[in-house]
């Protein structure tokens, strides 16, 4: 199969222009220029296939957006091969851009004075859908998204749900090959973000859209994507299913004590402790060097324990821990990109 | 065809949300009118002591302003996207990459994001000031002339329309209104109010050259009003109107599409 989305040895260097202060340093600014040169995207390559739903995740900074950016045609790279459907997306933007579709969290693409109805045809009118098409997908995204209550409501007045709602609506309208979901469930309650998830399930599975999801909740692409790469610092350190990555670095447990009386120091040698409260102690252990059952026994042996509880780490401590510790670097993973 | 029908929706969208209290929208443009229309009002007042203007009258001097406010107006309110007090929040806030998202001509959607219909009002007051100053004059009308008036309405309309992509190219770089720009734009839109010739010369230079105000306004003006020109420039610079005004929007769009590449390709 040919690869929807191809990629290879991509960068964007960003100038970062360094001012002179003062007076003088203005008019110093007109002749002697000096600049930072920034790499957001470093050398990155992957091949994305028709029909997968692929998790884009990073710290802040680690070249997201700016890969976003290059792949929807908003920006130039540097250097490197993009193709997006046959096509390089900035040099054809207009033909490029009727077959895509995105989604930005943080804004909207609808008009913000427009009840969303007004807002979806004129959007039929832009482009260019079949009047079948256009009334059986609208049908159909307002029975998933459950838009019929704000239908005739201007942007402006919906909540940040409802309007998240809209917009997916509004990027899946025209039947697009490939979805870009920029954050799409930031700042929503749960309740919210689970109607969003089973909606790109859906539209996934049914319409075999390729989507691209950004998004900072882990949570999303555990339950979404098979996928998932990881970006730091403008490379990319992982690439493969979510599983691999949890089972290789996810291995760490917690267990929660709340002892009988409070000991000042109830440490044990082969766990951490994460935090105390009182007679509560959390702690953290890795499963493949300890088990649970050899701590609880330590700790009975030595102090009187009321209440207690083990549980796995949760994904996003566990995924905040590979950042943090840049666990993926020097690791075997990334040998896909040999570091410079 | 398709692009011209996306255009109409969109500025008909704008007009729909804009004309939702209809009483308010009214007096707002009446007022609008009325205040503007002070300025011309209070010239007239002290014009009236001494009768002329370096040996223009005061209906003279209407039928420039008239002209030149009613053309503002109307570019005003046509080219409400690319005024930059609305384009520069638009780059900011990323709200011009939506646009570039979509498969529509980009300039098209900037023309097509903003109509501000109140300007209504300053078309309104230079259409009255030009009507006074018809009516004081004894034009003698030809064929020519009464064709030019359109003619020089929409080349001002153009040029005027230049200088606001201009404008909103610049905030591709700076992010932020360049104030200095008022000085052609809004500068550019007073002088042409007046007969050039009673500017000192290098204000009228830089309305020739670097601006090319002069050509809009005043030539044409002495053409359409028979009045000696004391600058004895040739004859033909009276009908260069929608000329240089073609040749700055060319030059305008030129930039504007040198904006965006730079914009794609350095990020912001």
């Amino acid at each position: 199969m040919t690869p929807i989305i191809h990629v290879n040895n991509l960068r964007k260097t960003y100038k970062v222009y360094k001012n002179h202060k003062g007076y003088l340093g203005l008019l110093k600014n007109l002749f002697n220029r000096q600049f930072d040169l920034i790499h957001a995207v470093n050398g990155i390559s992957f091949d994305i296939q028709p029909g997968e739903l692929v998790g884009y995740i990073g710290p802040n900074g680690a070249g997201k957006s700016t890969t976003i950016k290059m792949l929807t045609g908003l920006l130039v790279p540097t250097a490197g091969d993009l193709r997006v459907d046959g096509v390089i997306p900035w040099k054809e933007r207009k033909n490029y851009v009727k077959n895509i579709g995105a989604v930005f969290g943080q804004r909207t693409t609808l008009w913000w004075d427009l009840p969303i109805s007004d807002s979806f045809a004129l959007l039929k009118d832009i482009y260019e859908i079949p009047d079948q098409t256009h009334k059986a997908n609208l049908n159909l995204f307002r029975e998933i998204l459950e838009l019929d209550p704000f239908m005739e409501v201007p942007v402006r007045a919906l909540s940040l749900g409802q309007r998240m709602r809209a917009d997916l609506c509004a990027a899946f309208l025209h039947n697009p090959k490939l979805v870009f979901l920029d954050e799409p469930t930031i700042g929503l309650d749960v309740v919210a973000k689970q109607r969003i998830r089973e909606f790109i399930q859906f539209i996934n599975a049914e319409k075999h859209t390729t989507i691209v999801l950004t998004t900072h909740d882990i949570i999303d692409i555990a339950k979404l994507c098979e996928r998932v790469m990881i970006i730091d610092l403008g490379k990319i350190l992982y690439d493969g299913p979510l599983e691999t990555l949890l089972t290789t670095f996810g291995g760490r447990r917690i267990l929660s004590v709340e002892f009988a009386e409070f000991y000042p120091e109830p440490s044990l040698e082969e766990a951490e402790i994460l935090q105390r409260d009182g007679s509560t102690v959390v702690y953290s252990f890795e499963r493949k060097k300890v088990s649970a059952s050899k701590l609880i026994h330590q700790l009975s042996e030595q102090y009187r324990i009321s209440d207690l509880e083990v549980r796995d780490q949760p994904i996003e401590d566990t995924i905040r821990e590979i950042y943090e510790k840049q666990l993926l670097y020097n690791h075997p993973y990334d040998k896909k990109n040999p570091s410079s | 065809m398709h692009h011209i029908k996306i255009l109409r929706r969109l500025l008909h969208q704008q007009i729909k949300s804009q004309r939702q209290y209809p009483l308010p929208f009214i007096l707002e443009i009446l007022s609008s009118a009325i205040i503007l229309g002070f300025y011309f009002f209070a010239f007239a007042l002290i014009l009236q002591r001494f009768g002329q203007i370096g040996g223009w009258t005061i209906g003279e001097v209407a039928f420039i302003w008239g002209i030149s406010e009613f053309s503002f107006g109307t570019m005003d309110m046509l080219f409400s996207g690319f005024d930059y007090d609305a384009f520069g929040p638009l780059i900011r806030k990323g709200q011009f990459d939506q646009l570039l998202l979509r498969p529509i001509n980009i300039t098209l959607q900037v023309f097509g994001s903003r109509l501000v219909l109140r300007r209504l009002g300053k078309m309104l007051e230079g259409l009255i000031i030009f009507i006074y100053g018809i009516s004081m004059l004894n034009i003698d009308w030809t064929v020519g002339k009464l064709l030019y008036i359109p003619i020089l309405i929409i080349s001002q309309v153009l040029f005027f329309g230049s200088l606001f992509i201009i404008g909103a190219t610049t905030t591709f770089w700076t992010m932020e209104r360049l104030e200095i720009l008022n000085i052609f734009t809004y500068g550019g839109s007073e002088i042409m109010s007046y007969p050039m010739h009673i500017f000192p010369r290098p204000i009228r230079l830089i309305f020739t050259y670097l601006v090319p105000a002069i050509f809009m306004s005043y030539f044409p003006a002495v053409y359409i009003l028979d009045k000696p020109d004391p600058l004895n420039a040739p004859g033909i610079v009276s009908f260069l109107a929608p000329f240089v005004a073609s040749i700055m929007l060319w030059l305008a769009l030129r930039f504007w599409h040198f904006g965006i590449r730079n914009y794609q390709s350095s990020g912001s």
